[in-house]
């Protein structure tokens, strides 16, 4: 019994929305648009993130030791930074490698090679290279260092001056998070008015049908089921159809993103990501099609 | 079967449609209300299924207090019912066969039911031929014989009938007085609200007269036409 009522109602919904495919194509259309906007901000959200992330992969704290400094007075000074929670990572370089690594840079450069030659002792100090998990961290880490008992073994320590920097970029990542959730949200609110009201003025036009459905003695779920049906019918053809246009920009976009911020690729990414994307897409077609139809539907069935 | 007892119904502009009605319809009866218009024959109707409630008074349909039914129920009281109207209220985006078959789906009859029953009762209205037309590829007096066959499919114990002739042409009105003749002596109860003095006089049975909101006239046999 229940499974012949699921049939009549799958196979009604299915023949309203094919005899009504003028309707159907434009709310199809609209519902479609509103998703690929949706799947846009999460193109956008991908790309800031990945923008936020390598500005502060470049933000480091240098911690340069004196010339006397023991290696036991540095190692100590790695280990108790790298004990703290708030200290990604901490590489050591050698005075010896810094050294390297700066005849290595200027390779070209002849004046300072000579110049190099000409000194007896390596100039270079040994470093402590540490990354911060956050941005705003990195302060509390330079606090740590200015009371550690091996204080006098720091010549200097570069945070201040990058700290400008530093706070800048830490600025930037926290309003293009903030921004990108309000305009995300303000989008989103507008997408389900636009994709709701299609809907709504889609059933409006069947508004006297429901009535004399009722009329005719139909209970209210078997009215509202063909319409749910059909409204997450329009979800699932909207959100294929959302799917394929968006790939398809994606992957002719792609390779012009990768020019501006080399080592991106926004294909690889939401390829990578497909199962999700794509059920993302359906699931947000199939939701706002069967809520927007639940919502239009209710004001018709008070007869 | 109905009764009406001390139907009073005031619209919220305080016009009163329907005034202290006292009536009583038996099984098996074909009664003819007439009256001028804005007399409340069809607020009457719309009181026996429930899409309005009256403002004072019991309605009982086979004993059922029509008051106490919760918004649930009402399909139920509908499905017993089977209501024929002036402007046929077919569902456009549906065919003929599916236009009767739906009153049957509501009832929860099995397919094969379906199968067997809609082509009959098509056949019994004459409109075997145009099963698979919609409603606008139909003529006038078509679209109310698939009315009537959808409100006779489920086999209903009443049927209402609001003008079911009001648009329909002299020949075709006489076919819809007698398909409802016809179903009348199969034991179905009939209510006809009509303006028709031709069908009324021809039909000579049960005639309430209506004027105001209120019964003035109440013929049990061979009934006239008479405002």
């Amino acid at each position: 019994m229940m499974k012949e009522k699921l049939r009549r109602v799958i196979i009604s919904g299915w023949t309203n929305f094919r005899r009504n495919s003028y309707v159907s194509f434009g709310t199809t259309g609209v519902m479609a648009l509103v998703l690929i906007l949706f799947l846009g901000m999460v193109a956008v959200n991908f790309l800031g993130s990945v923008m936020v992330s390598s500005l502060e992969a470049k933000v480091d704290v240098s911690v340069y030791f004196k010339a006397e400094a023991s290696d036991d007075a540095i190692r100590m000074v790695k280990t108790d930074l790298e004990s703290l929670n708030t200290v990604k990572s901490v590489q050591f370089v050698s005075r010896e490698e810094a050294l390297a690594q700066f005849k290595e840079r200027h390779a070209q450069d002849a004046l300072i090679q000579e110049s190099l030659a000409e000194l007896e002792t390596n100039p270079l100090q040994a470093s402590l290279n540490v990354k911060a998990t956050d941005t705003g961290q990195y302060a509390s880490i330079v606090s740590f260092l200015e009371t550690h008992k091996q204080r006098t073994a720091i010549d200097k320590i570069n945070y201040y001056e990058n700290e400008a920097v530093i706070g800048r970029v830490q600025n930037i990542s926290q309003s293009a998070q903030q921004w990108g959730l309000i305009v995300t949200l303000i989008l989103a609110v507008i997408a389900v008015l636009v994709a709701f009201n299609t809907i709504r003025l889609t059933i409006y036009n069947q508004k006297s049908e429901i009535e004399i459905m009722r009329l005719v003695g139909g209970s209210n779920w078997y009215i509202r089921a063909p319409y749910l049906v059909e409204g997450s019918l329009y979800g699932i053809f909207a959100g294929v159809l959302a799917l394929v246009v968006f790939y398809s920009g994606v992957a002719s976009v792609s390779s012009k993103v990768a020019l501006v911020m080399p080592g991106v690729s926004l294909i690889g990414y939401f390829v990578g990501n497909g199962i999700q994307i794509v059920l993302m897409a359906l699931a947000a077609g199939i939701g706002l099609g069967v809520v927007s139809s639940l919502i239009a539907i209710r004001r018709f069935l008070k007869i | 079967m109905i009764e009406l007892k001390n139907i009073s119904s005031v619209y919220e502009d305080s016009f009163v449609a329907l005034h202290e009605i006292d009536l009583h319809i038996a099984k098996g009866e074909f009664v003819s209300i007439v009256g001028p218009a804005g007399a409340g024959k069809s607020t009457l109707l719309r009181v026996l299924t429930r899409e309005q409630k009256p403002t004072s008074g019991e309605v009982l349909i086979d004993g059922v207090n029509l008051a106490a039914l919760s918004n649930d129920d009402i399909p139920l009281l509908r499905r017993k019912i089977g209501t024929i109207f002036q402007d046929f209220k077919l569902l456009t985006a549906k065919n003929a066969f599916e236009n009767v078959s739906f009153a049957l789906e509501v009832v929860g009859a099995p397919t094969s039911r379906i199968k067997e029953d809609v082509p009959k009762a098509l056949e019994i209205v004459g409109l075997a031929d145009k099963a698979a037309n919609f409603p606008h590829q139909l003529s006038g007096g078509e679209k109310q014989r698939l009315a009537i066959a959808r409100a006779l499919i489920h086999r209903p114990r009443i049927i209402l009938a609001d003008e079911p002739t009001g648009n329909l042409d002299l020949v075709n009105s006489h076919d819809v007085i007698q398909l409802l003749q016809k179903i009348n002596e199969l034991g179905t109860t009939v209510v006809l609200v009509t303006h028709n003095r031709e069908i009324v006089d021809a039909l000579s049975r049960r005639v309430v007269t209506m004027e105001k909101g209120k019964i003035v006239r109440d013929q049990a046999e061979n009934g006239k036409y008479i405002i």
